[in-house]
Order: structure tokens, then sequence, then C-alpha cells
């Protein structure tokens, strides 16, 4: 082990349920080491309403994730997500100072300064800046453009934000927990970099996750996310519309479309029925298969068509080579890559995590909180992690005065 | 250039009421470390700061608190015969000696000094008693010794070959133990170097008292002078007998073949003078008339002096000293 290890906890608080990882990072890689889920509270499509009830279901989950890892976490990564999360693209150039046309560090950092430079509205707080490659007299950079020669340089930053209020709410829910958030992640970013391979992401893909209450998209070109978004809908609304269409409870909604719903209807038979229970006790009831799958088909459908609407002629078949990758808990319905693969008229199946995550965190729902570690830690680098010795005497003394 | 706010700006800092009961449990555990840790600090520090006034100032008052306990009580733990007046001679501890001050290698040197000792181990039990646990040789045989122009001493022999004066030893005891002779003793320090040859004879020795104890109240000297050269033991027996065992040969043999010769002769007027165990099961044996007595033990005559410590105990001492023996 090396002699700087940080603790580091990576947070989704879904609609559904709270999910905490513990990843132990040496400054070189990542290992989980914990793991914690408790059932979501007083969370509606991703955004706190009861801040009681989703303080203690997050704690739980933070407490049983430190204790799975036998260690106490440094800070918090925070997956975000939730209808009020918006994203605009904004991009500036300039002519290239020197005389020798030879671009230096001081102009693309103007460049960068001016792209991100953009009034929000009040009460609108910057989640992400994702710059897209450079460009050099209209030619792709995908790295630094640093002591390349050209007259023009070009930029674009894909910019997300959020409410303040709600991002703050989601803070406050860890800080309830004495812990520092140290970094705010896109869940639509966390899990594409999961499921997605980095030639894909080259050629072009769209990663979609759908959630309880929400379905977090990114679009990949040229190495880099494109566009994200957030569409306030879930596997929950799949859920409600069985439940208000069949009249049934919410429970009953949700055993009958884990158990029969399906993303494309596959049933010939209009009268073929399947039992609620299937035990034969009193109050099981019969359904038709044909109408579950109605329903399920045609909000998987309108979920899709949102998404496909939403990301306008930024996807394409040309420019997303990679096609659709569907992950998220809701992802488990079946043939909802074939129907994606309809929606889109581009080539679609399920995500799965790389071959190194252990099998009890390859589920759909793990993909967020893992992808919050591995995006985090990567996007952080060396300079922006903070390290701890393990048993270095001022270092602890450090953390203690820093912790109160 | 319009500046953008970023979700950084939003202050994590959250009052105790919307802490939930774990994250108030971290912050009091924090402050209690981070106050645990001053408190740490500051101790270290004023210790720190103690030792250099005391270093500065007064350097002697340290080494002075270390002088404060006298030894009281002195406790001999051993297995054999010595004595606390023994121990309080070979020591020689100071009268107003602290129990922090005392040497304690030196004193396990001045023990380990007499070759009665095999082994010694000095403990100190604070806040005044001296602990000694020693293992005592025990001879298997005697021998007379000279060193340089002293009058001739005896020493005792243990079976490891070892000699030494023998304190505490009683005298009929001593008695019976068989005269050593046809050695030569080394120097080894202040002390003599072992006895070659004594493991075999220790062992001639132990099987005699053992298996033919009459016999062996009958042995007077046991010569080694062609132990080296021939592997014959010689023994003399007080009747003017002369008995030779091969040291190469099992002894229980050999002195079962000569208790039955000697049983076997009940001539008293033709005693038996000489035995030869050493040539297997032929056993020459010569008869004789009268027998001869050796009336004085041999002498070894060697450039050495006495190996025991004469060492002054001050009369005045009020320590204590308690003998426990182990068995």
């Amino acid at each position: 082990m090396s002699s700087k290890t940080t603790f580091i906890g990576a947070v989704e608080i879904g609609t559904s349920k709270v999910t905490a990882l513990v990843g132990e990072y040496t400054g070189r890689e990542i290992v989980i080491i914990g793991c914690g889920e408790c059932s979501s509270r007083g969370v509606i499509k991703g955004s706190v309403v009861d801040y009681r009830a989703a303080t203690e279901c997050t704690h739980s989950a933070l407490e049983i994730a430190e204790k799975d890892a036998n260690e106490r976490v440094d800070h918090v990564y925070l997956a975000q997500t939730g209808g009020h999360l918006e994203g605009f693209y904004n991009e500036a150039s300039l002519n290239v100072k020197a005389a020798d046309n030879m671009i230096e560090m001081d102009d693309i950092r103007t460049v960068c300064d001016l792209a991100k430079a953009k009034d929000l509205p009040l009460g609108r707080m910057v989640v992400h800046n994702i710059r897209r490659p450079f460009r050099v007299d209209g030619r792709l950079v995908p790295t630094s453009p640093e002591n390349l020669v050209g007259q023009r340089l070009e930029v674009g930053y894909w910019t997300v934000h959020g409410q303040e209020q709600r991002l703050a709410d989601n803070i406050h829910v860890i800080r309830g927990f004495n812990l520092e958030v140290r970094e705010l992640v896109l869940s639509s970013l966390a899990s594409g970099h999961m499921v997605t391979s980095m030639e894909e992401r080259q050629n072009g893909v769209l990663a979609i996750d759908i959630g309880a209450g929400t379905t977090d998209y990114v679009l990949y070109r040229n190495g880099a996310p494109h566009t994200t978004g957030v569409v306030a809908v879930g596997g929950g609304h799949f859920t409600n519309d069985i439940s208000i269409g069949l009249r049934l409870t919410e429970g009953q909604a949700e055993k009958l479309k884990v158990r029969f719903g399906r993303a494309v209807v596959q049933a010939r038979d209009r009268n073929e029925k399947v039992w609620l229970d299937g035990n034969f006790a009193i109050g099981d009831r019969q359904f038709s298969r044909h109408a579950i799958e109605s329903v399920t088909s045609a909000r998987a459908w309108e979920l899709l068509e949102v998404v496909r609407k939403k990301l306008g002629h930024a996807f394409s078949q040309e420019t997303c080579a990679g096609g659709v990758v569907l992950t998220g808990g809701a992802a488990k319905l079946p043939a909802i890559a074939e129907c994606a693969a309809k929606v889109f008229s581009a080539p679609a199946r399920l995500g799965e995590a790389p071959s190194w995550v252990t099998e009890n965190l390859r589920d759909p729902g793990y993909h967020t909180a893992l992808g919050i570690l591995y995006y985090g830690v990567s996007s952080l680098g060396d300079s922006g992690t903070a390290t701890r010795r393990k048993g270095g005497f001022l270092r602890n003394v450090s953390r203690l005065f820093a912790s109160t | 250039m319009p500046e953008t706010r970023s979700w950084r700006e939003i202050p994590q800092q959250v009052g105790s009421r919307a802490m939930s009961g774990e994250g108030r449990r971290r912050v009091a555990m924090g402050a209690m470390r981070a106050v645990m840790g001053f408190f740490a600090i500051g101790l270290v520090s004023w210790g720190a700061w103690e030792m250099s006034a005391v270093l500065r100032d007064k350097p002697d008052s340290l080494l002075d608190a270390a002088k404060s306990d006298r030894v009281r009580s002195l406790v001999l733990i051993t297995d054999g015969v010595l004595d606390k007046n023994w121990l309080a001679k070979t020591l020689s501890i100071p009268a107003d000696a602290t129990l922090i001050g005392l040497d304690l290698s030196e004193l396990h040197s001045r023990l380990m000094a007499d070759s009665q000792v095999a082994s010694a181990a000095i403990d100190r039990n604070f806040p005044d008693k001296l602990t000694v646990r020693i293992s005592e040789r025990s001879p298997v045989a005697r021998m007379m010794a000279q060193a340089g122009g002293d009058p001739p001493s005896m020493l005792l022999v243990s079976r490891d070959g070892v000699a030494f004066s023998g304190t505490g030893f009683d005298p009929a005891m001593v008695a019976t133990l068989p005269w050593i002779d046809g050695v030569r003793l080394s120097r080894s320090g202040k002390a003599f170097g072992p006895v070659d040859g004594m493991k075999s004879v220790s062992d001639l020795l132990a099987t005699a008292k053992l298996e033919a104890e009459e016999l062996y109240r009958t042995w007077q000297v046991i010569s080694l002078g062609r132990l080296a050269t021939d592997g014959e033991i010689e023994v003399f027996t007080r009747d003017g007998m002369k008995v030779v065992f091969g040291a190469r040969e099992d002894f229980l043999r050999q002195i079962a073949r000569l208790d039955l010769l000697v049983d076997s002769n009940t001539d008293p007027t033709r005693p038996i003078r000489t035995v030869n165990l050493a040539l297997g099961p032929q056993v020459p044996v010569t008869y004789g008339i009268a027998a001869p007595t050796l009336a004085e033990p041999p002498v070894n005559t060697m450039g050495a002096r006495s190996a025991q410590p004469v060492i002054a105990f001050p009369s005045s001492s009020s320590i204590h000293i308690d003998v426990k023996r182990e068995l």
C-alpha cells in the first residue's frame, strides 16, 4: 500500500435507493472496500423534498459502507441528478497573439475563460463545465493545443447548471454526517463513464441511465462528453402507469412490472392472463399480459422518444457509431435495448460494468456510484486529491482540527 | 467578463440542528480528539520545558533522584549449598549502595568468578530488594592442587570437570569423594580450566555408586594418567587393590565383573592385588599377601593460585539477606 491513502465516499441519493461506496485511493488506483445501501425516503425525482427522511437513509447507507470498509470516509463525491439540471453550449475563439502563430498557454487560458464566461439566471449555479476538443484553424485537437501553430483558436464548453437550493439541499444532507462534499458528479457522466469504452466514446455513443425517478443521458463525441441532460421520468413512472391503468396499489404494480413488464409488446394473445401473486390466495387476481406489456412499452417508447427529441440533431447515426448503451435500475426491463434501437434507429445494448468490477457490484443499479468514484478520481488527477498519510502524526492532528 | 457562480460557493457549514445523531457524534468525537490533541501537545511541551529547565539548572538532581533507594534486602535463590555469608562476601555491596546505582554486570562477574557457580541471574526488585538466583555445581571427586609457593589445597571437581574450592559442603560428604590423580590443571583466567576426561570418570563413579555402592565406598584414588594414552582409568582402593577400567567399555558390565571377582574371593590370605577389566571378557587378576594403604592423597603440583575470591564485606552493613533453596 502506498503511504498516501484517501478514503473516498461515493454517494448516490436516488429516488428508490441510496447507494454509498467507499474507495481506497492511493494516488494511482482506487479500490472499492465498502458498500452500503438503503431504501430511499424523502427524495422525489432526484430532489430532496424531506430533509430529515433523506438524511436518515443517506446516513444509514454511509454508516453501513464505513462499517463494511472498516475505515472512516475522508470526503464524499456526490452524484447529482434531477430535473432542475440544464445545460447549454457556449464557445469562444481568439486570434493567436504570438508573431510566429505558436499557441501559448496564455492563449489557451484566455479562450477557455471566454468560453466559460456566461451569465446564468439568478439562483443558478454551475455544476460542470465540460470542455469539447479545441480547434485550431478548424482542425480538431483532442488534447492541448500548446505549441501548435495556427491563427485562430476555438473551444466550446457544455455547461451544466442547476438550481442553487436543490444543490445545497443535497450537499447539506452529506454535511449532516460531518463529511465534506469534495466533488459533484453528474449521474449521467458517472454511469456513462462506466458502461462505455474509450473507443465507443471516441466514435460517438449515447449512454442512457434510467433510474427510478429520472433518466440521465450523456452523448459522447470525439472521446469527450458532448451533451448531457436529465428527463424527470424514470422506472417509477412505469409503475405509476400500471397502477393507474390496472387500478392497483403501487406495490402490486411494481410486482407486475418486474415480473411481466416489457419494453416491446411480445404477447400475441390478448386474452392471455397472468396472476398478480400466483399463489391462488384470496385477493389474487388475473390481468392481461398484453395490457401490462402495452403500458410499459408505451412508457418506455415515450421516454426514449423524449430523450431523442432533446438531443435533436446532436445525435445521428453518422456521429454515433457506438449506438446507444442503456443502464440504470429500469434498464433491466426486458427488451429495452430493442425498444431503444427502434427509437434511435441505431444499435443499442445494455451496459455492463467492466470485468474488474466484483460480482456483487455488477448490477446496473451500482453503475452510477461506481462511476462517481472513477470519473471523480480521473477528472481530479493527482493535483485535485487531498491525501493523508496513514498514521502520520501531523496529518492526523490536522484532520482532527479539520473535522471540527 | 461575467463571473459565473459555481456550486463550490455553496457554504458547507451546517448547524448541529441539521445534523443526524451520527453526524453530531462525529463532530463531538472530532472536538474531543482536537482537545486531546491540544492537551497531549501541551503536556509534551510542558514536560520538555521542565526537563530542559532541570538539565540547565540542576543536572545532578536527576542522578540524585536515582540514588534515593538504598539496598535493604538481598535474596539468594540457589539449588546448592551456598549461603548468605558467601553471597555477602562475594557481592561486597557497600552499605549505602542504592538499588539503581548497582552495576549488575559487575556483580554478575563477581558471582561467576567462583567456579562453584554454574549460572547466575540478578534482578532488581524495587524499591530496595536485590534478588540473586544461582545454579551451583555439585562435586563428584576431589583433588589436591598447589598453586605457586602456596601450600597444597583441596579442590572439588564437578561432573563437567570444573575444579572449585567448594564452599559450604558438608565435610563428611566431602570425605566420601574419591581423589583424582594423574591430571594436569591449566589456568583459565583467574580460575582453573576443566579437567580432561572427567566425563568418563563421572560416568564410572555414577555407575559404581548406583550399582555397587559397597565397592564404591572402598575407592580412594582415581588415576587418569593413562586415560588419554591407553583409554584406561585406574582405581586404587583403600585396601590396596588396583582396578583398571576400560574407558571405551561398558562400565556397568565391568563393575559387575569386579563385583563377582571380589565376592568370589573368600580367602583372606590371598587378597586381590590387581584386576584389569579393560581387556574385555579376559580379566587378569593378581593376588598378594599384604595390602598397602595410601596414607596421603596425591598432591597435584601446578603453578596455579587459588581461585577463591576473598572480598571483604563491611561489618556495619544492615542489609537483610534471605536464602531460598530450589530442589
